[in-house]
């Protein structure tokens, strides 16, 4: 067997038919959306079509779906968008958010809270309540955490803002980034009682480069970028007509995603790593985590050594978030939930997608072991 | 698990010599995988590091072996870095690289054969290994064996040196022959870390205190601009009138640096050594040939204990620097000048 991905977390592949249906829009429909002749109307109805499916999917109006060069794009639109001319707004985050939320309310004047996660990686809505005051402006809480999977209680924490909210005169915003949780879980904007969603193409088997927000109706978020009058001036620049046409696409094959599967080989992982491999420990709640994401401390040894060593034998794996893999600090999710530095670095994320078979789970489950135990009698522990 | 061929862990820098070193091995049917270690750097350097790693990942790409790249910045700190202005602050002139070998490059490399099943860890050094015991290089002027004293006997089965019987000229042939993406990179001569201005670079992480320059009966006659900006036998740039003067001394209780006209005072036979490490068995006295700095040439000397006494007096002894000892080509080990 050669070459096994288990890193879906961190990107995946093309769908076929989202490849398919891309395709023609690289070449001979390469028209610019803004270009009144034949060339243009074929590129704006793509962009219309993919829109509208987005917006389905969101169970949201078409006008509320902007299109983006990538999630984290849509993060700092959202965010900045937002707070831009809000005086001495007050933000209610986490502490395990992705980059693409934490590092703009850092670079905004935002007073930001940011809420612990406790060891089960999950957030708790009485902390929220408890957070706001007057000047709360916005809440941004990621919908499933990306290294650790955990699931956050997005539907509680809608209702709970839209309770407070109703007896309130400045209106707390509330977005998710749920660039993670597209593939698994329900998005229906209404339902969450979100204000501001992100989502990735190349998280769910669509092209890299493109991402998508919903802008609830009525939310008014100033432009952080300035040109021309591209997705209501909101981003402006040419649309990636060929990603955002696999990106719609994509959504619609997110009924490919056999779920009940993906946990069953999930647990398959956790299960037979915590049984047959000594101090070993998962990472985040076990109930409330996505049905893709396995995050294992394995005492004494280093994640890095692991990813290597299993990396040789064909299989790939990550330490934490690949974005993160370029910092020299450990992951801060990990932190976060209470973990050791040692720990911490200890520790591998294991994250299964559509293409996984038992099989490839099988050869993990046959390699990982030994490769511990080699490392651990190397490091003596 | 059975394997046909020796595996082999080489560390790349992104430079002409790990490059062919990696091309070698593979040449030779070793299983190769490179790596290419993250050092620290200050901000305004990090692109000439990220140029390198981007080398070091063509040439395997090229070489079609497996690459990874560390961070070891942390570590790098921690280990090399601080010593490194801890040392210069107390007025020695340390050699990072010496440290770096110990304690980041084979160290942390052997560390992580297992990780690649490798049986050896291989490095661009301009040395020789043979039958465990290490030479130095077939070129008298790139030969790096110096670098290498503090590493730990029991490493030496575990390394090799593919570069140990060529030449510079050689090795660049190499790399042109076969197209590597490093074969036109310049010769880094300078501490990786610092680059080509120690001047600013000490004055950017060390806080420096101006005094008085002295002669070497304590007259006053000029400033300077702290002492750790100077070293022991150094000409140029010291700004006094009437010279050459010499740096002689630096005295740290009075922030003094004394310096002489009569260069004759900077010759000493006798070195004080501390930190010593021996990569074969030895007895005292022991009889080698030592060089008490990288450029520096091999003389006829007599150790006993951390006593190195050399049969003709030497030119500015440094401490902080490293001094080597050889029995003939062989590297017996080395100090730290007290």
């Amino acid at each position: 067997m050669k070459n096994i991905y288990f890193d879906y977390a961190a990107t995946t592949p093309i769908d076929e038919n989202v490849f398919k249906e891309m395709s023609p829009y690289l070449q001979e429909k390469f028209g610019n959306p803004s270009s009144l002749h034949f060339f243009g109307q074929e590129a704006v109805f793509a962009l219309d079509k993919a829109r509208e499916k987005v917006a389905t999917f969101l169970g949201a109006n078409e006008r509320e779906v902007i299109f983006t060069s990538s999630a984290t794009e849509a993060n700092n639109i959202a965010l900045l968008g937002l707070l831009q001319g809000k005086e001495n707004p007050h933000v209610i985050t986490s502490s395990i958010e992705h980059k693409s939320v934490l590092e703009p309310l850092n670079a905004s004047k935002a007073e930001i809270t940011h809420l612990p996660a406790y060891k089960t990686g999950i957030i708790k809505v009485e902390d929220i309540l408890r957070e706001i005051k007057e000047e709360t402006t916005l809440v941004s809480i990621m919908y499933a955490n990306s290294e650790i999977g955990t699931l956050q209680p997005i539907k509680e924490i809608g209702e709970a803002v839209k309770k407070i909210n109703e007896k309130r005169k400045n209106k707390i915003f509330f977005h998710t980034d749920a660039v993670q949780a597209v593939n698994y879980l329900p998005c229906r904007v209404d339902d969450l009682g979100v204000d501001m969603l992100t989502i990735s193409g190349h998280k769910i088997y669509g092209p890299k480069g493109v991402g998508a927000l919903y802008i609830r109706e009525g939310t008014k978020i100033s432009s952080i970028f300035h040109g021309a009058l591209q997705e209501r001036g909101i981003r402006p620049g040419t649309e990636n007509i060929a990603a955002i046409v696999g990106l719609g696409r994509a959504i619609e094959e997110l009924k490919k995603n056999n779920k009940k599967r993906t946990k069953e080989l999930r647990d398959k992982i956790i299960n037979t790593v915590l049984s047959e491999i000594p101090q070993t420990k998962l990472n985040g709640s076990r109930e409330n985590r996505l049905a893709n994401n396995v995050n294992i401390t394995f005492k004494g040894v280093e994640g890095e050594s692991v990813l290597m060593a299993l990396d040789q034998e064909g299989v790939a794996v990550s330490t934490g978030s690949a974005c993160a893999s370029h910092s020299l600090s450990p992951s801060y999710a990990l932190l976060a939930i209470g973990l050791s530095h040692k720990d911490a670095h200890g520790s591998l994320r294991i994250t299964l997608g559509r293409l996984t078979t038992e099989k490839e789970v099988d050869y993990l489950l046959e390699k990982l072991p030994p490769i511990i135990k080699k490392l651990r009698k190397i490091s003596g522990k | 698990m059975k394997r046909s061929k020796h595996k082999v862990v080489i560390a790349l820098s992104g430079g002409v010599d790990s490059s062919v070193a990696a091309a070698l091995l593979k040449k030779q049917g070793f299983s190769v995988v490179g790596v290419f270690m993250r050092f620290w750097s200050e901000k305004q350097n990090r692109c000439c590091n990220l140029a390198a790693e981007k080398r070091a990942r063509t040439v395997c790409k090229k070489l079609e072996v497996p690459f990874y790249a560390l961070s070891l910045e942390k570590e790098f700190k921690e280990k090399v870095v601080d010593p490194f202005l801890d040392a210069i602050e107390k007025g020695t002139t340390p050699n990072p690289c010496v440290i770096c070998n110990k304690e980041i490059k084979f160290k942390l490399l052997l560390d992580k054969l297992s990780v690649f099943d490798a049986d050896y860890l291989a490095t661009g050094h301009y040395a020789k290994i043979e039958g465990g015991k290490i030479f130095r290089g077939k070129e008298k002027a790139k030969d790096q064996s110096y670098f290498l004293w503090k590493i730990k006997k029991e490493w030496k089965n575990k390394i090799l040196f593919p570069l140990g019987d060529l030449k510079k000229e050689e090795v660049r042939l190499v790399a042109k022959k076969q197209n590597l993406p490093t074969a036109l990179t310049s010769e880094s001569q300078e501490i990786c870390f610092v680059g080509n201005d120690m001047y600013n670079f000490l004055s950017r992480h060390l806080s420096s205190f101006p005094g008085k320059v002295v002669d070497s009966k304590g007259v006053v006659i000029g400033t300077h601009d702290g002492l750790f900006h100077y070293t022991i036998g150094q000409r140029k740039k010291i700004g006094l009138p009437g010279g050459p003067y010499y740096v002689l001394e630096k005295d740290k209780e009075k922030n003094n640096l004394v310096v002489t006209r009569n260069e004759k005072d900077l010759f000493r036979k006798e070195v004080v050594l501390r930190d010593m490490n021996f990569l074969k068995d030895v007895s005292f006295p022991l009889k080698i040939r030592a060089k008490i700095r990288y450029r520096g040439e091999l003389k006829e000397a007599t150790l006993k204990k951390e006593k190195l006494i050399f049969l003709s007096p030497q030119r500015a002894i440094t401490p902080g620097q490293s001094a080597v000892f050889y029995s003939g080509r062989e590297l017996v080990g080395g100090g730290t000048i007290k």
